[in-house]
């Protein structure tokens, strides 16, 4: 009775594992996932598989790869990832009680060890909230710990010899945790495979990693996105984890849901204000509200260049909507280039390649969408362009390519971040049913604090802003000019204070 | 257990037959293949790799192609895309040096042969001894080079091997690997960013130097080896770039300054001189092939980005001594950009003395981003200059080089999308008749070349394979020991 007992609470535990897991991404970190999902870029192909399993530790990268390809569907890549953590809590409960020597810790799977199963589970979540941390390499620890479960005999202990340098290689020096539960299993006289893949990993790293450093072929060469640093035990940061929600909240168009958490939560970010803004613009609500919300400053609407995976997305999604198509695609170019380790985007790719229709540049694109369509959630998006490029008529006809052709620069002149408030009036008047363009352009006046300007183009907005009064917004910084700004409560005056703090501090 | 065998051999024949399908009654068009890349009409060195090619309409059933030598010897190919067997190929370019293959393409389509007009491959006389080419991959982006790597490519078969990548040190901007006149004993690279500095390799020993100093304001870059094997011509110079809102050229290079100095790699002084450290913009220099002359581009110092434009860049050339390691007292003016309202850059002489090669175009001095650049030839003996219609297209075509016998080139094109630069290779002949140039071949050339996200820059012919060690130069870069320079008096 006791046994049958045992047995379902054994599995009870593993079922509320998965369950718990499920929820904890589904839930609380979508975002996270999209995140992972957006830096990788999985292909069919027997190519990419080849390119993949030709470095150490290449199949928990493709593995982890083709994983995080899922979370494309978020349920799906969930459940997915809830079944990897089961395996490890699993597996974990199996080496703690199942050892097939006197070393096993514990004789039956009672609470004890069930609880410790859930150790490995906790520290792996924990080390995922480091947004660097590749799937690969919870992938390798569970493969690692699996290789461990296999009944091998002290007697077969040499099999190590010929196991140690595959299993380095499929899954990369994680298969150091199999070193130590071997040892641990059969005695100190198995630390000579230690050794061994000591030797091994010298060698691989001499003759067959001769463009790779000896600190990656010892350590990894793809648990951690960027090359050279290793997963910080920094757990889910709370600003930052914000900032990745309102990135995959823009990225899925959920602008109401945008507005609503700034007004719960904010982060002090030029990335929260441009995602904030181009929110409201998309609700048509910046004129109204804009300084309602946390502004950063004359980067809150656009970020300048940075050089990381990041920071530019918000702005290139801006760039899209205003029509600024180039802006968009070479936001979108840099931020995939600024990948660290080299994988292609999805999220980017897809933009670039539709920023090049949209330019008529179709041979570039056609390069863009081959790509798509070896993958798997792209790829109907891929065909479906592809096929639209062979007509004209058709991408004129499309509400969005065609809308964009018709707000693009007709002119052709240099880009200029410092002027940008005038390449949004430029592009204003390029096009006056670009009322987006007319929102930024105030906006990028007022956040420079441009007030001449702001009142000299005020007439613009009454004519073709479409509002039916004046917004509340620049009616707040109308009163503000009236009054030199002493307007107690006034969102603007208190921005603009904020700014000659922030100046004053410098 | 013999009779075994013959079966066995009777029914792989077969076997082997009937996987083959010879065009039977083929209808025949008075029109040239539409193939891909185009090779119809190019001149090639014997023992190239073989010029496999696709159709260009994706959708047959398969195809089929028959050479025929002037000299004698045949190949065939058969399949989705004619892909020749390596020693076969070598085989019959060799036996047919000095003349011509015949090519006859025949398709199949809806179940129904096609036969074309054949086309000619001209195996040239002249030989190309070199092992292969060197050159940067890069992804065609803005301000962030991604995953860059210097490779160097076996131009007699398909392989490429990489000769320093991102990986050993990431995060690193490198670029501008310069050997000497084809010859890997010499190199140098520029790395740029934190930890950045001047590699420097000789006879295989690295050395990383810092050519930055008070004075010269920034490292050297655009490098050109002086034949003799000890010095280096350098532009110092600080490169920016903006970025157009039209749908035409995308991205508008300048360089704020740019000097010339000569770096003695044996004491490392850097060699000046006030003609080359003046308000210009000097740059992109190269010895010339006796070494007594350095051939650079100048122009006027003009507020970039703001007048692009107006940026010409004239060709001139000043003596050299070796013997001294001193500039001459003069600067000659070979070709006035301003007075012809055009910008020449890139000089590359060519190694026998004979030719310059150099890029014109109607304004920069940065020729793979304007995409009017073009390659022109001047006749050193006459001064005579003339484009290289041959080999030019309406996108940009730069960053040219000599083989070792100064009888073929290779250069980047953008020719076929605008943006992603593909390397050519064309021959010269003793008169200056240039031949249609050729993509750099390579196994299945429609899938790799659309596979290819990389940009192809810097291409360089190299005599034999260069061998560099990554290991020791992420160890130095890593280290940031750094050999400093000083100005020679």
């Amino acid at each position: 009775m006791n046994k049958v007992i045992g047995r379902y609470l054994n599995w009870g535990l593993s079922v509320l594992v998965g369950i718990g897991i499920f929820l904890f991404w589904y839930v609380a970190y979508p975002h996270a996932l999209s995140y992972q999902e957006q830096y990788q870029l999985f292909l069919w192909t027997w190519d990419y598989f080849v390119e993949r399993v030709s470095l150490p530790g290449g199949f928990v990268d493709w593995l982890g790869e083709f994983i995080v390809q899922f979370y494309y569907i978020e349920w799906l890549g969930t459940l997915l990832l809830a079944l990897l953590f089961v395996a490890l809590q699993r597996l974990t409960l199996r080496l703690l009680t199942h050892g097939n020597n006197p070393h096993v810790l514990f004789r039956t799977q009672g609470t004890v060890p069930m609880c410790l199963s859930l150790v490995p589970v906790a520290l792996v979540l924990w080390l995922m909230g480091d947004i660097n941390v590749l799937l690969s390499l919870p992938v390798a620890i569970v493969l690692a710990l699996a290789l461990a479960c296999l009944r091998l005999s002290k007697r077969l202990s040499w099999v190590d010899f010929i196991i140690l340098p595959i299993a380095y290689w499929l899954i990369g020096p994680v298969v150091w945790l199999y070193v130590i539960i071997r040892v641990i299993q059969l005695g100190w006289e198995h630390l000579w495979t230690a050794g061994w893949l000591v030797a091994v990993q010298l060698m691989v790293y001499a003759w067959l990693l001769p463009q790779w450093p000896l600190q990656q072929a010892m350590t990894g060469l793809n648990y951690y996105r960027i090359p050279l640093h290793y997963p910080q035990w920094s757990g889910y940061d709370k600003d930052m984890y914000e900032l990745i929600r309102l990135d995959y909240l823009v990225r899925n168009e959920r602008w109401d849901e945008i507005v609503k958490r700034a007004g719960k939560y904010q982060v002090k970010a030029p990335f929260w204000s441009n995602c904030v803004n181009l929110a409201l613009s998309q609700k048509r609500l910046l004129a109204d509200r804009m300084f309602d919300f946390y502004q950063s400053g004359a980067d809150a609407l656009i970020m300048p260049r940075t050089r990381d995976l990041t920071s530019m997305l918000p702005s290139a999604e801006a760039f899209w909507r205003l029509g600024m198509v180039n802006s968009a695609q070479r936001y979108m170019f840099d931020t995939q280039e600024s990948i660290l380790n080299g994988r292609k985007s999805g999220r980017c790719t897809k933009r670039i390649a539709e920023c090049m229709i949209v330019n008529g540049h179709y041979q570039t694109a056609a390069k863009q969408l081959d790509l798509l369509k070896k993958s798997l959630f792209y790829r109907f998006w891929a065909k479906e362009a592809e096929a639209m490029m062979k007509d004209e008529a058709t991408i004129n006809a499309h509400p969005i390519y065609g809308k964009l052709r018709q707000l693009r620069y007709k002119d052709n002149f240099l880009y200029n971040y410092d002027e940008i408030d005038k390449m949004f009036g430029l592009l204003f008047m390029n096009n006056q049913e670009n009322k987006m363009a007319l929102d930024y352009f105030m906006a990028q006046m007022l956040l420079k604090g441009n007030l001449q300007g702001f009142q000299q183009y005020m007439g613009a907005v009454q004519q073709y802003g479409g509002y039916r009064q004046m917004p509340l917004g620049y009616q707040d910084v109308m009163h503000c000019i009236q009054m030199q700004g002493k307007v107690p409560g006034s969102p603007y005056a208190k921005y603009v204070q904020q700014m000659a703090e922030r100046r004053a501090e410098r | 257990m013999k009779v075994v065998g013959y079966w066995l051999l009777a029914i792989g024949c077969w076997l082997l037959a009937s996987c083959t399908s010879v065009p039977e009654h083929p209808t025949k068009v008075d029109r040239l293949p539409e193939i891909y890349p185009d090779y119809i009409g190019v001149t090639i060195p014997a023992d190239i790799a073989p010029l496999n090619f696709n159709f260009a309409d994706e959708m047959i059933d398969g195809m089929d192609v028959v050479i025929k030598g002037s000299k004698g010897g045949t190949l065939h190919a058969q399949g989705d895309y004619a892909d020749f067997d390596i020693d076969d190929w070598h085989q019959l370019t060799e036996q047919n040096q000095g003349g011509e293959l015949k090519v006859t393409v025949c398709v199949k389509k809806d179940g129904r042969w096609t036969q074309y007009q054949d086309f000619s491959i001209f195996v040239s006389s002249e030989s190309l001894d070199d092992w292969g080419l060197t050159y940067r991959r890069i992804k065609p982006g803005y301000e962030v080079g991604g995953d860059i790597g210097i490779y160097q490519r076996d131009i007699h078969t398909f392989d490429e091997y990489a000769i320093l990548t991102e990986t050993v040190v990431p995060g690193r901007c490198f670029n501008c690997h310069t050997a000497n006149r084809t010859n890997p004993n010499r190199i140098t690279l520029q790395m740029r960013g934190e930890g950045g500095g001047t590699l420097i390799q000789k006879d295989g020993r690295q050395k990383w130097i810092e050519t930055k100093t008070d004075i010269t304001k920034a490292a050297g870059s655009y490098s050109y080896w002086h034949p003799q094997g000890d010095y280096v011509a350098m532009a110092v110079n600080s490169v920016h770039q903006s970025f157009f809102t039209g749908t035409g050229q995308r991205i508008e290079v300048y360089h704020k300054f740019s000097d010339v100095e000569v770096l003695d790699t044996r004491s490392n002084e850097l060699i000046l001189s006030p003609l080359l450290f003046t308000d210009d913009l000097e740059i992109f220099p190269a010895f010339s092939a006796d070494g007594r002359y350095i051939y650079y581009s100048s122009s006027k110092s003009c507020r970039v980005p703001a007048e692009y434009e107006k940026v010409k860049c004239s060709l001139c050339r000043i003596a050299f001594d070796a013997e001294k390691g001193a500039f001459g007292e003069t600067v000659d003016t070979l070709l006035n950009g301003p007075a012809t309202d055009q910008s020449y850059v890139l000089a590359r002489p060519s190694y026998d003395g004979r030719w310059l090669m150099y890029c014109v175009s109607s304004r920069g001095n940065f020729p793979v981003s304007q995409n009017d650049a073009d390659l022109w030839l001047m006749d050193l003996k006459t001064g005579e200059s003339r484009e290289l219609k041959e080999v030019n297209s309406p996108q940009s075509e730069s960053y040219h080089n000599w083989s070792e016998n100064s009888r073929w080139f290779v250069f980047a094109s953008k020719r076929e999308d605008g943006m992603y630069t593909k390397l050519y290779l064309a021959s010269i002949d003793e008169q200056g008749r240039v031949s249609k140039p050729f993509l750099l071949p390579q196994r299945h050339p429609r899938q790799y070349y659309l596979e290819m996200m990389d940009a192809y820059n810097c291409p360089d012919f190299t005599r034999i394979k260069v061998e560099l060690d990554a290991h020791e130069a992420y160890r130095q870069v890593f280290d940031n020991k750094r050999e400093g320079v000083r100005i020679k008096n």
